[in-house]
């Protein structure tokens, strides 16, 4: 099937996202709290786009919304540039300091002149991406908890989890760096708990912790994984297909 | 010697009034008295009748005389007069404060005659513990007609044809959704009753669980039978525990009758029903959040561009209804899509349930045909202004709901004439307002509840209702600007566009129809500094006209300040240096003489 985005023909297949149909297409949309490895969170709002189905137009966000149907979509219509303001300005207000964030509203022309007061210290957006990425991996060490304006990420109880094996996946989905990870003297320290690192046996770097080593062996059903960071693994590899290039 | 029935509501609202108490009472006495005196008597509990403020209501059948505000004490001397000798006891009737006299029976007042029972229809009448009593009132003759003389199809055309729509806010038309339903074959099905009742001021589903359980058991069995469905769930907050309670022991009886369980009636068609209690947070009444909660997840909405009935409960079709709308069911299968359709307006068949409460003289639960003015409501069933003070707004739909001003007062309530004027139908709650309510400290009432409720998932909602509440929160505290206007209503219209689901989609409601129809209001707050109610304490300046003062000394008895001087024979008089602006003096004043002052000095 097809569809209109901005005018432009899209081919389309039942089901798929608009954001999915934009993207393939280069038309631009921006995310925040949409990962392509955790799709369906539909909470940063930012995606909106006004659809035209059957002559009714309506606002829908895109990173969730099914194509049925032969539609017409405007990705940055007058409405859709002011609904976009609106959040920035309501995201800019949450967590004044961010960076991410900032550079979002001086590119959508959010005007300065309206300021709302918030911590200067947050930077967590409430997007629920780290939850979902943990969840997903199987350790389900943090949720968010409470509703309305007292939501908030945390462990059970804000208590350091013993769910939690240091993997850093929460971190690294974050859209604005909201979760702080220090490394020192080879301990991670994530979520209030104190993790060793543990070294890769190939370059020496501290690479992982002991637990989520310990989880992907048993997750994973394998005996011995090896201490390899990423790198090291990819290069180990490199250097195995150069001996294969060269004995042919 | 005639013999008599005795009915005490033990609803909630009764029951707070120490009606089980009277039940006792009235029980005990009557079997003492049953000795010597040939009087038979049985004592019932009965379901919500719906003038709640005069409860304990006492019914004595078949003499039609109805008791209010009846205490033990009173056991004695209604079993002695007028169960015994039929005498009636004039002090304990109900006072009709239109008629200005008391009446026999409770449904000889406005409140009553106005109305029309649907889905009450039974909430009263009989003893909601009992399964006979529904039965002896027509009760699962609509399921026999359904599995024994209808195709599921023929189910589905009867509901479509009544033109029902959804009684728990949405107005979704009812036939069109188990139609869409029962065209996926993709089994198991499910249906639910939403007996949620998020609405603080909204208590019709809790009075029909409560009082008539087994019509929502039938409701739900039809439509199971039409959608091939077998399971399906009751959602109860879980604080309603006497609903908890009826509709469990419901269930336990229509399983003993074999009208729910395994091959109902014989018909070779199973379907049962399980209660789930809900945590009562608000948004659990949204449709998937309460999914959601029975799946055992978090209550969280979740986009609806593919609907339940498609991918509901466990990604399953399922129909999901409101108990009030469950409640029409039965009746319409009785009576006909005919008959059901000539209630109501056009567009809004039948009746709804409200629930009329704030500055009314008569409040309680009401059912009248859709298309009833507001004006009757307020003044006939309602029975007109407490204290005849001005009347200034109605309230409707609940916490996202709108504020209709004097102008609309003739307008006839359905689904999409309260839409046009900006506000909803809702759960069917109706708070009236009178002149001493300011349009902006309500807004920020309302807002201050959904900022705690919003599930806090999206910004739109969570952000947005919060920056929306800080705006009406400094217009309230006088520090309001004029740009905070136009800001306010941007806020608006980014929250109920780009919110997920339908509490963000309808938070602004409560501002916009109040900048809509007191706008300036809006403006005696921002620009004069003053609120013109005499609420908003920053805003707000009390003086007594000297000229109509009577001396009374009531106002500086009901000042908790003592901020209010003066002596019998001259005027009184308020020193704004302690009066902490609660605005008792002005309520207690029988002669209008407290003012809130045209100019706030600052
Ligand atoms: C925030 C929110 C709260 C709701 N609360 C309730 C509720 O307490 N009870 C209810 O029946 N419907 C409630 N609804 C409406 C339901 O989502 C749903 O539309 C309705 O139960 C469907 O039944 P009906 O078609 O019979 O009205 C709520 C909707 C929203 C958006
Ligand atoms: S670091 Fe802990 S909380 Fe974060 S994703 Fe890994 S297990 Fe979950
Ligand atoms: S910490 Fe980051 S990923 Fe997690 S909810 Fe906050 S912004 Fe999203
Ligand atoms: S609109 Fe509000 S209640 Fe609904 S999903 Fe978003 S945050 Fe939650």
């Amino acid at each position: 099937m097809k569809i209109i985005i901005d005018n432009i023909e899209c081919e389309a297949q039942k089901d798929e996202t608009l954001l999915q149909i934009a993207r393939r297409n280069d038309i631009h949309i921006p995310t925040l709290c949409h990962n392509d490895a955790l799709p369906g969170l539909g909470s940063c709002r930012l995606c909106v786009v006004e659809i035209v189905d059957k002559g009714r137009r309506s606002v829908v966000a895109s990173c969730i919304y099914p194509v049925r149907n032969e539609i017409e979509v405007y990705t940055c219509s007058d409405k859709i540039k002011n609904i976009r303001r609106n959040l920035l300005m309501l995201l800019r207000g949450r967590v004044p300091n961010d960076e991410t964030i900032k550079k979002l509203c001086k590119e959508y022309l959010v005007p300065d002149r309206i300021k709302f007061s918030g911590d200067k210290d947050e930077h967590c957006i409430l997007c629920g991406l780290c939850v979902k990425a943990c969840q997903e991996l199987g350790a389900s060490a943090i949720s968010t908890v409470n509703r309305g304006i007292t939501k908030k990420v945390t462990t059970p109880y804000d208590e350091p989890s013993a769910q939690c094996i240091g993997c850093g996946s929460c971190a690294y989905v974050c859209p604005t760096d909201a979760i702080k990870i220090e490394e020192k003297d080879g301990i991670r320290n994530i979520w209030n708990k104190e993790f060793q690192l543990l070294r890769c046996t190939r370059c020496g770097k501290p690479f992982a912790t002991k637990e989520q080593l310990e989880y992907n062996r048993e997750k994973l059903g394998e005996a011995h994984v090896k201490l390899l960071c990423e790198s090291c693994k990819k290069a180990i590899i490199a250097e195995k297909l150069k001996d294969i290039y060269e004995k042919v | 010697m005639m013999s008599r029935t005795v009915y005490v509501c033990c609803g909630t609202g009764c029951l707070a009034n120490n009606s089980m108490d009277v039940y006792k009472q009235l029980k005990k006495l009557a079997q003492k008295y049953e000795a010597d005196v040939e009087v038979k008597t049985i004592v019932k509990a009965t379901g919500c009748n719906g003038l709640c403020e005069k409860g304990p209501l006492v019914k004595i059948q078949p003499d039609n005389i109805c008791y209010s505000k009846v205490k033990p004490d009173d056991a004695e001397e209604i079993v002695k007069r007028t169960l015994m000798n039929g005498e009636i006891i004039d002090r304990l009737l109900i006072y009709d404060t239109a008629l200005k006299r008391r009446v026999i029976s409770h449904k000889d007042t406005d409140f009553y005659k106005c109305q029309m029972k649907i889905a009450l229809r039974n909430i009263g009448e009989i003893d909601p513990a009992n399964i006979d009593e529904y039965m002896e009132r027509g009760g699962y003759k609509a399921l026999r007609k359904a599995l024994f003389q209808m195709t599921p199809q023929d189910v589905i055309s009867e509901i479509e044809r009544s033109g029902l729509r959804g009684r728990g806010g949405g107005g979704f038309p009812t036939g069109v959704k188990w139609r869409q339903c029962s065209k996926f074959q993709n089994f198991p099905k499910y249906v639910i009753c939403n007996g949620d009742e998020g609405d603080p001021g909204a208590f019709m589903d809790r009075s029909i669980m409560e009082g008539d359980p087994n019509t929502v058991i039938e409701g739900m069995t039809i439509c199971a039978y039409s959608i091939n469905s077998n399971r399906g769930f009751i959602y109860i907050r879980d604080e309603y525990s006497l609903a908890l309670n009826n509709m469990n022991n419901a269930l336990n009886q229509a399983r003993e009758r074999g009208l729910l369980g395994k091959n109902i009636l014989n018909s070779g068609f199973d379907f049962d029903i399980e209660i789930v209690r809900g945590g009562g947070a608000f948004v659990c009444g949204e449709s998937t959040a309460l999914m959601q909660s029975i799946e055992g997840n978090v209550g969280e909405p979740r986009a609806k561009y593919i609907r339940s009935v498609e991918k509901g409960l466990w990604g399953q079709p399922t129909v999901l209804n409101n108990v009030e709308t469950w409640a029409n069911i039965p009746e319409i299968i009785m009576k006909g899509s005919d008959w059901f359709c000539s209630i109501g307006t056009e567009n809004s068949k039948g009746t709804k349930v409200f629930s009329l409460v704030g500055k009314v003289k008569n409040t309680g639960l009401v059912e009248i045909p859709m298309g009833t003015t507001l004006r009757e409501l307020v003044y006939k069933i309602g029975g007109g202004i407490i204290g005849d003070k001005k009347f200034k707004a109605v309230q409707t739909g609940g916490p996202s709901g709108g504020c209709i001003a004097e102008d609309l007062l003739d307008l006839p309530v359905d689904f999409d004439s309260l839409k046009e004027a900006g506000s909803m139908m809702g759960s069917g709650g109706i708070i009236v307002m009178d002149e001493r309510t300011c349009m902006i400290d309500v807004a920020r009432y309302y807002l201050s509840f959904l900022s705690e409720e919003s599930c806090g998932k999206c910004v739109a909602c969570r952000e947005g209702i919060k920056r929306m509440l800080e705006i009406l929160t400094d217009i309230c505290d006088g520090k309001g600007i004029e740009e905070d206007l136009e800001l306010l209503e941007s806020l608006c219209h980014t929250v109920e566009e780009a919110s997920l689901c339908g509490l963000g989609k309808t938070a602004p409601n409560p501002v916009l129809t109040t900048l809509k129809h007191f706008r300036n209001e809006y403006y005696a707050h921002i620009i004069e500094k003053r609120c013109p109610a005499g609420v908003c304490p920053e805003l707000t300046a009390y003086e007594i006209d000297k000229k109509l003062c009577k001396s009374c000394g009531l106002c500086a008895k009901n000042c908790p300040a003592s901020a209010i001087l003066g002596k019998r024979g001259e005027a009184y008089s308020i020193n704004t240096q302690l009066c902490i602006k609660c605005g008792n003096c002005i309520d207690s004043c029988r002669f209008n003489a407290v003012k809130v002052k045209k100019e706030v000095g600052k």
